[in-house]
C-alpha cells in the first residue's frame, strides 16, 4: 500500500507538471498516452530532486516534502490554466500514410505480439535479477539508493574517495528516486529500482508510439515502436537497472517535444510551453548519467546553431516563413531557462559532493592522445563495427533493417524540416561526436572502454534515431501539405 | 482502405502507399518478428527464477555480520584474489558502512566464499566466523 501511495503521487506530480506545459492539441488516446508516458519520467525527476533537496537541507520528513511539492504543481496547474491552453482549438496538419488493409492488419498483429513477447521478457527478467543484471546496477546505481536511504544525515559517506569504483561522481536521477520510495516503504525493497526500470523501459516505447502517431500517423508509430520492442538489447538493459535506458527515455523527450512544436507551430496562439517540458527533459537527462549533460550541451548548441543558420537564410530569401523569426528565439530563452536549474544542481553537486570524475583524471596524456591517429582509426573501427553489429537482432542488424527499409522505401520529399528536427538531428550527431572525444581521451584501455560501455552509448540514442527516422519515414505518394 | 483518423481538429491527409513502400514494410515486420524470436528466446525461463541473483544471495550471507557491526563508519577487507565481484557485493551488501579493500582497520571483514583464509597476517585474529565464508577479523596493529 505505501508503494502504490507513493507511485501515485510520483506520477500526480509529473502528470501536473507535463499538463502545465501542454498545449499539443492531439487525438485523445495519443495524448494520453504520451501524457502518461512523460509523467513517469517526469515524476520519478521530481522525486529524485526533492529527496536530493531534503538530504541536503536535512529535512528528514520527506513525505511532507513530496505533498508540498505535489500541492505547489496542483495549485500551479489550477491558476496557469490558460485561456490560450484551453479555448485554442487549432486545425493541425499531418501527413499518414495508408497502406493496403492486410498490410495494416499484419503490422498491428506483429506489434501487439512483438510488445507482449518484449512486457513478457522484461517481467521474467525482472523477477530472474531483482538486484540488476550486471555490475553496474549494485556497485553503481543501487548502491548509492542505499547510501541515500541506509546512511540517513551520513548519507555523504557515500561520495568518499575510498568508493572511487562505484563513480561517485555520477548524478543521481535514478538512486535519488529509489530512495524516496524507499522512505515510504520503510526499507530497500529490490522491487522499487526493478520496476523503476520497467516503467522506464515501456514508457519510452510510449512516448515512441504516441508522439509518432501524433506527427505521422499509426503506421509509422506502430512500425518505430515495432522496431524498438524487438530490439533484444533493448529490452535486456531497460530491465537491468542501469541508467542508459532511462536516459535515451529523457532524450527521446526532448526531441520529441522539440518536434511536436514544430507541429504545433501553426498554431496562432504562440507558446514556447513545449520547450519548457523539453528544457526540462533535457535537465533531467543530465541529471541521470553524465553522458545526459553532453546531450543537454549537444541540444543546446544545436538548436542555437539551426536558429543562427535559419535566419541566414531566411535573411537571404524572400519566402514568407509560418513561425515568426523571434518565436524561435523566445523558444530558445525558454530551453534555456528550463535548463538552468538542472545545470546548476549538477553544477553544485559535482563541485561540493561528488569527487572528480575519472575522465580527466589525466590531462598529462590527453593532448598526446588526440593527437594519435591510431586512436581515431579504433573508434572509427569500433564505432562502425557497434553500428553493425548493435542491438542484438537476430539475424539481421535493425540498423541495416532501417537503412534497408529507407533505401527501397525511397525518400520523403516535398517538406523543409523545421527547426526542432534539424536541432534534434544535430543534437545527436553531436553527442555521438562527444563520445568520439571521450573515448579519445580516456584514461582506460581504450579497447576495454569500447567493450564494455559503446553498444550501451548507441543505446541512450536508439530510441530517438528510431523516432527521427520515422518522424521524416518515406513511402507514400507525394502529397501536399496545406498550411506549411 | 482504413478510414482515416478523424479528429474534428485535424485535417488527415492519407496519401495512398507506393508498391516500394508496401514491400519494404512487409520485409520490415518481418526482420522485426524474427528479432522478437531472440527477445522471447533469451528471456529466462520462468521456472529457474532468481537463480543468478547473486546480490540477493550476497545480502543474505552478510546479514548477521552486518547486524554485529556499527552503522556507519569504515571497516576492512580481505578476500579471496581474482574477481573484485566479491567485494562489490560484499559493499553492497554493508552499505552504509564504507568496506575499504584493505586490512588496515581495527575490523576487518573476510570473505572467503570457496575457501578458507590462509597467509593471514599476524596482526589479524579472528573474532567471529558468521558461516558461508563470512568472517570478521581485529587487527591488532589498528586497536
Amino acid at each position: 500500500m505505501p508503494l502504490a501511495l507513493a507511485a501515485l503521487l510520483c506520477i500526480a506530480c509529473g502528470f501536473l507538471l507535463v499538463s502545465l506545459g501542454w498545449l499539443c492539441r492531439a487525438p485523445r488516446t495519443d495524448d494520453l498516452l504520451l501524457r502518461a508516458s512523460l509523467s513517469v519520467g517526469y515524476g520519478l525527476g521530481i522525486f529524485s530532486l526533492t529527496f536530493f533537496l531534503a538530504r541536503i537541507y536535512g529535512v528528514t520528513n520527506l513525505v511532507a516534502v513530496d505533498l508540498v511539492v505535489f500541492a505547489l504543481l496542483l495549485v500551479s496547474f489550477l491558476l496557469l490554466r490558460t485561456r490560450a491552453a484551453t479555448s485554442a482549438i487549432v486545425s493541425s496538419t499531418r501527413q499518414e500514410i495508408h497502406g493496403p488493409p492486410l498490410l495494416h492488419r499484419i503490422l498491428t498483429s506483429a506489434f501487439a505480439v512483438a510488445l507482449c513477447v518484449a512486457v513478457y521478457s522484461a517481467i521474467l527478467r525482472t523477477l530472474a535479477h531483482p538486484h540488476g543484471d550486471g555490475w553496474d546496477a549494485f556497485a553503481i546505481w543501487n548502491l548509492r539508493a542505499r547510501f541515500l536511504f541506509r546512511a540517513g544525515t551520513h548519507w555523504r559517506d557515500g561520495f568518499g574517495p575510498l568508493l572511487f569504483w562505484s563513480h561517485p561522481d555520477y548524478p543521481l536521477l535514478l538512486p535519488g528516486a529509489t530512495a524516496n520510495f524507499w522512505i515510504y516503504l520503510g526499507h530497500d525493497d529490490p522491487a522499487v529500482p526493478a520496476i523503476i526500470g520497467f516503467l522506464f523501459t515501456f514508457c519510452t516505447v510510449g512516448i515512441l508510439f504516441s508522439a509518432l502517431s501524433i506527427l505521422r500517423g499509426r503506421t509509422a508509430a506502430m512500425l518505430g515502436a515495432l522496431a524498438l520492442v524487438t530490439t533484444p538489447f533493448f529490452i535486456e538493459q531497460g530491465t537491468s537497472q542501469y541508467a542508459d535506458v532511462p536516459l535515451g527515455f529523457f532524450v527521446l523527450a526532448t526531441i520529441a517535444l522539440l518536434c511536436l512544436h514544430d507541429y504545433d507551430s501553426v498554431n496562432p496562439f504562440y507558446s514556447p510551453r513545449l520547450h519548457a517540458l523539453a528544457g526540462l527533459a533535457a535537465g533531467f537527462a543530465a541529471w541521470t548519467k553524465n553522458e545526459g549533460l553532453l546531450f543537454l550541451c549537444a541540444i543546446l548548441a544545436a538548436y542555437f546553431l539551426i536558429l543562427v543558420s535559419s535566419k541566414i537564410l531566411r535573411d537571404a530569401s524572400p519566402q514568407p516563413r509560418q513561425e515568426r523569426p523571434h518565436d524561435s528565439w523566445i523558444s530558445f530563452a525558454t530551453l534555456l531557462a528550463a535548463v538552468a536549474p538542472a545545470f546548476l544542481l549538477i553544477a553544485w553537486f559535482k563541485l561540493s559532493i561528488a569527487p572528480p570524475g575519472d575522465l580527466f583524471s589525466d590531462p598529462a596524456t590527453t593532448l598526446h592522445k588526440l593527437l594519435d591517429p591510431a586512436r581515431y582509426w579504433a573508434v572509427l573501427k569500433w564505432y562502425v563495427k557497434g553500428f553493425i553489429r548493435f542491438g542484438h537482432w537476430l539475424p539481421i542488424p535493425g540498423t541495416l533493417v532501417l537503412l534497408g527499409f529507407y533505401w527501397v522505401a525511397g525518400s520523403r520529399e516535398g517538406e523543409e524540416p523545421a527547426l526542432g528536427f534539424r536541432s534534434s538531428i544535430l543534437a545527436l550527431i553531436l553527442t555521438l561526436a562527444g563520445y568520439f572525444a571521450v573515448y579519445l581521451i580516456t584514461p582506460y584501455d581504450i579497447y576495454w572502454h569500447l567493450r564494455f560501455s559503446l553498444t550501451r552509448l548507441f543505446l541512450q540514442l536508439w530510441p530517438s534515431t528510431i523516432f527521427l527516422f520515422f518522424v521524416s519515414y518515406p513511402g507514400g505518394a507525394k502529397a501536399p501539405v496545406p498550411g506549411r | 482502405m482504413l478510414p482515416a483518423f478523424t479528429d474534428p481538429h485535424m485535417h488527415q491527409i492519407s496519401p495512398r502507399a507506393s508498391p516500394k513502400f508496401t514491400i519494404a514494410t512487409s520485409v520490415f515486420i518481418f526482420c522485426c518478428l524474427l528479432s522478437t524470436v531472440r527477445v522471447l528466446r533469451d528471456a529466462p525461463s520462468p521456472g529457474r527464477r532468481q537463480t543468478n541473483d547473486l546480490a540477493n544471495g550476497s545480502d543474505q550471507r552478510f546479514a548477521a555480520l552486518k547486524a554485529a557491526l556499527p552503522p556507519q563508519g569504515i571497516v576492512g577487507y580481505i578476500g579471496e584474489p581474482g574477481d573484485p565481484a566479491d567485494y562489490y557485493l560484499a559493499q553492497y551488501a554493508l552499505a552504509p558502512l564504507i568496506v575499504d579493500h584493505s586490512p588496515n582497520h581495527p575490523l576487518v571483514v573476510g570473505n572467503f566464499p570457496l575457501s578458507r583464509p590462509a597467509n593471514l597476517s599476524d596482526h589479524l585474529h579472528m573474532v567471529k566466523d558468521f558461516g558461508n565464508g563470512v568472517l570478521l577479523f581485529a587487527n591488532k596493529d589498528t586497536q
